[in-house]
C-alpha cells in the first residue's frame, strides 16, 4: 500500500495518513471509556478460559458419566462438587466445559459470519455505489426484497432441509444478513465518489477497480468494521436461535442454543441446565455489545467532530 | 400532488420488491434440497407414487412455469392451498397420506387471515410495553447523557441486547408461571397468553428505542432552537415534550422501519416457544413441513406488511417533520 501511495503524489498520502489516524483515533476514545474496558476485560477473560480450560480439565464436554447426573452448582443442593463449578447435566457432562465450548463455536460462527457478511456485502454495495446505473439498480433492489424477508424465515427454510453443519450455518447466516452493509457501503461509496482524490484519480487513468479496492475501499470500510462488532453478539444470538430451534450444530456437540432447548425438560427439577448457558452467553454477548457501543459512540463522535 | 406522486411512486415500488421477494423465496424454496411430496405420503412410498404425486401436483414443471402459475393465482387473490393442512384445522403428517390436490385443505389466505390478529395484538402489546421500558430510560439518558441516567441508558440497552429472547423467556415461564404461577404461559386462551409473550419480545425491542432516543434527544437538547426556546423562558417541561421529543420522534418512527424485519424475526421465535398461535408459529411448523404454498404466503404477507409500513413511516416523519424529503 505504501508504494502506491508513494506514486500518487503528496495530496493523497494526506487524506490517507488522516483517514488511517481516524481508525486509531476511533480506537483510542473508545479505549478511553468505562464501557469498552470492562468488555474487553470481560471478554478476554472468557477468551482465554473457552480456550484453556478445556484442554486441562479432567473431565470432557461430551463424555456421559451417569453416576454424575444433575449435580447442581457450587453451594446449592446438597450434592454439589468443587470439580462440577455449574453441576451437570442429565447426561452428567460438565456443565461449565459445556458453557465453554458452546462459547468457542458461538464465538467462531459469530467472527466468520460476520466477516462473510461484511466482504459480500461492502463488496456489493461499494460496487452498487460506485458504479451507480444499472449495477446499481440491480443490487439495490436486491437489498429491498431481501430486507423485506426477516432472516430468520430465509435461515431457517435453508437450514431446516440442508444438514445444519457449521460452514452451512455460517454461509446460510452470512447470505442472509449482508443487505444492510451493501446499503451502508453503498451510501459512503456515492459519497466518496463524488471526493476530489477520486476525481484526481480518475484524470489520472486509474480505472474503477484501481480507484475502488486500493483507495476508496481502505477510506470507507473502517468505519463500518468497527459497527460490525455489534453484528458480531447479534449472530451469536441467532446461532443460539437456531441451535434451540434444532436447526444449528447437531448434539453430541454443544452449543448454547441445543442446551437450553434439551434442557427445558429438566427444567423444574434441575433449573441449572438451562439457567447457565443463557447467563453464559449473556455475559459473553454483553461484554461484545459493551466494546460494540463504545467503538460506535467514538466513530460518531469522530466523524461528528470532523 | 407532489405527495400523491410519492405515493404512486412508492406504491409502484413496493410492489417491485414484493415481486421480487417471491420470486426469492419461490426459487429458493425448491433448489434447496427436501421433497415436500415425500413428506406428504410418508417415507415408505414408493418412488413412482412419489413422482406420480409430485407430477400431479406440478411440482416437477420448470420453475419458471411454476411461478408463472403461483403468480396468476396471486393476481387473482389466490395464495393456493396448504400442503398439509386440511380445512377442518387437524394437521396431517407422519405417514398418513393425505391427497394434497384434494379440495378440502385449507387456503393459505385464510390460514395466514386467521392469525394475523393474534400476531398483531402480541406485536402490539409487546411494542407498548417496549416503550413503557424504554421512554422514561432514554428520555432521562438523552437529558443528562453525561450523569447517572445516561450511564443507566447505557447498561440497559446493552444487557438487554445481550439476553437471547427464548432464555429469557424460559426463565420468565420458569418464575412467573411455574414457580409464582401469576401468569399463563403456553398456548392462547385469552388475553393474560399475550403477556409473558409479550414482555420477552419488549426486552428485545426496548435497548434499540432506548439507543435511539437518546442519541436524538441528545442531540437535539444541544441544537439552537432549544437553547432559544430556554431564552425565551419556556419551562423545561414543555421544552423536552413540546419541542425535543416531537424531533426525536422521526428516528423513532424511522427506526420502526428498519427493525421491523428483526421485530418480525423476534415474534417468529416467542410465538414458537410459547405455543402461541400466531404467524411465527405457522411459520415454523410449515418450514419444518415443507409446506411450501404456506411459506411463500407468509413471506409475501412479511414483505407486503414490510414495504407497507415502511410507506407509512415515510409519511408519519413528513407529517412530523415537514422538511424530512419524501
Amino acid at each position: 500500500m505504501v508504494d502506491t501511495m508513494a506514486a500518487i503524489g503528496p495530496d493523497e498520502l494526506g487524506s490517507k495518513r488522516v483517514e488511517g489516524s481516524i481508525a486509531r483515533q476511533i480506537l483510542g476514545t473508545a479505549w478511553r471509556s468505562t464501557g469498552f474496558r470492562i468488555g474487553f476485560t470481560v471478554f478476554v477473560l472468557l477468551l482465554l478460559a473457552s480456550a484453556i480450560v478445556p484442554e486441562i480439565s479432567p473431565y470432557e464436554a461430551t463424555k456421559m458419566n451417569m453416576k454424575a447426573r444433575f449435580l447442581p452448582p457450587l453451594f446449592l443442593g446438597e450434592k454439589w462438587e468443587w470439580g462440577h463449578p455449574l453441576g451437570t447435566d442429565q447426561l452428567g457432562r460438565d456443565m461449565l466445559l459445556r458453557c465453554l465450548v458452546g462459547l468457542r463455536y458461538s464465538l467462531f460462527i459469530g467472527v466468520t459470519t460476520v466477516a462473510l457478511m461484511f466482504i459480500v456485502g461492502c463488496g456489493l454495495g461499494l460496487l452498487s455505489g460506485f458504479k451507480g446505473r444499472w449495477w446499481d439498480m440491480a443490487i439495490m433492489r436486491l437489498t429491498d426484497a431481501q430486507l423485506s424477508i426477516p432472516m430468520i424465515i430465509l435461515a431457517i427454510t435453508i437450514l431446516g432441509v440442508s444438514k445444519p453443519t457449521v460452514p452451512t450455518i455460517i454461509l446460510v447466516l452470512g447470505l442472509s444478513g449482508w443487505p444492510l452493509y451493501a446499503r451502508v457501503a453503498r451510501s459512503a461509496a456515492v459519497a466518496e465518489r463524488g471526493k476530489e482524490y477520486v476525481r484526481g484519480l480518475r484524470v489520472v487513468g486509474a480505472g474503477d477497480w484501481r480507484i475502488l479496492l486500493l483507495f476508496a475501499a481502505p477510506n470507507i470500510l473502517p468505519p463500518i468494521a468497527f459497527v460490525a462488532v455489534l453484528d458480531i453478539a447479534r449472530i451469536m444470538i441467532f446461532e443460539a436461535i437456531l441451535g434451540f430451534l434444532g436447526l444449528g450444530i447437531q448434539p453430541p456437540t454443544p452449543s448454547f442454543g441445543t442446551i437450553i432447548s434439551d434442557a427445558r425438560k429438566y427444567l423444574i427439577n434441575a433449573w441449572w441446565i438451562a439457567t447457565s448457558p443463557g447467563v453464559f452467553l449473556a455475559v459473553a454477548l454483553t461484554s461484545i455489545n459493551l466494546m460494540g457501543a463504545a467503538l460506535e459512540k467514538a466513530r460518531n463522535k469522530i466523524y461528528g467532530g470532523a | 400532488m407532489y405527495f400523491l406522486e410519492f405515493l404512486l411512486k412508492r406504491i409502484a415500488q413496493g410492489f417491485v420488491i414484493i415481486f421480487l421477494t417471491s420470486l426469492l423465496i419461490f426459487t429458493l424454496l425448491r433448489v434447496v434440497p427436501g421433497d415436500p411430496v415425500r413428506l406428504i405420503v410418508g417415507g415408505m412410498a414408493p418412488d413412482n407414487v412419489v413422482e406420480e404425486v409430485a407430477t400431479k401436483m406440478g411440482l416437477r414443471d420448470p420453475i419458471i412455469v411454476q411461478y408463472g402459475r403461483y403468480m396468476w393465482g396471486l393476481l387473482h387473490g389466490d395464495l393456493g392451498q396448504s400442503y398439509l393442512r386440511p380445512k377442518s384445522g387437524m394437521i396431517a403428517t407422519g405417514g398418513e397420506y393425505v391427497d394434497p390436490s384434494r379440495a378440502d385443505m385449507a387456503s393459505v389466505g385464510e390460514l395466514i387471515l386467521e392469525r394475523v390478529p393474534l400476531t398483531l395484538q402480541l406485536a402490539g402489546v409487546s411494542l407498548v410495553f417496549a416503550c413503557l421500558i424504554a421512554f422514561p430510560i432514554g428520555i432521562a439518558g438523552g437529558l443528562r447523557p453525561n450523569g447517572w441516567p445516561g450511564v443507566l441508558a447505557f447498561a440497559t440497552q446493552s444487557l438487554f441486547v445481550s439476553i437471547p429472547n427464548f432464555w429469557l423467556a424460559i426463565i420468565l415461564i420458569l418464575l412467573l408461571s411455574v414457580q409464582l404461577g401469576w401468569l399463563p404461559a403456553l398456548g392462547y386462551r385469552g388475553f393474560a397468553y399475550v403477556i409473558l409473550p409479550a414482555i420477552v419480545l419488549a426486552v428485545e425491542i426496548a435497548p434499540f428505542l432506548i439507543r435511539t432516543l437518546t442519541v436524538s434527544l441528545g442531540e437535539i437538547m444541544q441544537s439552537h432552537f432549544i437553547d432559544e426556546a430556554r431564552v425565551r423562558g419556556l419551562p423545561k417541561r414543555r421544552i423536552v415534550y413540546g419541542h425535543a421529543l416531537r424531533n426525536a420522534a422521526v428516528p423513532l418512527a424511522n427506526l420502526l422501519g428498519i427493525q421491523l424485519s428483526s421485530l418480525i424475526g423476534g415474534v417468529l421465535v416467542v410465538e414458537y416457544i410459547f405455543d402461541y398461535p400466531g404467524l411465527g408459529h405457522l411459520t415454523v411448523n410449515s418450514v419444518v413441513g415443507r409446506d411450501f404454498p404456506t411459506i411463500q404466503g407468509i413471506a409475501i404477507t412479511t414483505s407486503a406488511v414490510f414495504v407497507f409500513v415502511n410507506i407509512i413511516v415515510d409519511l408519519i416523519s413528513y407529517s412530523i417533520d415537514p422538511r424530512v424529503e419524501l
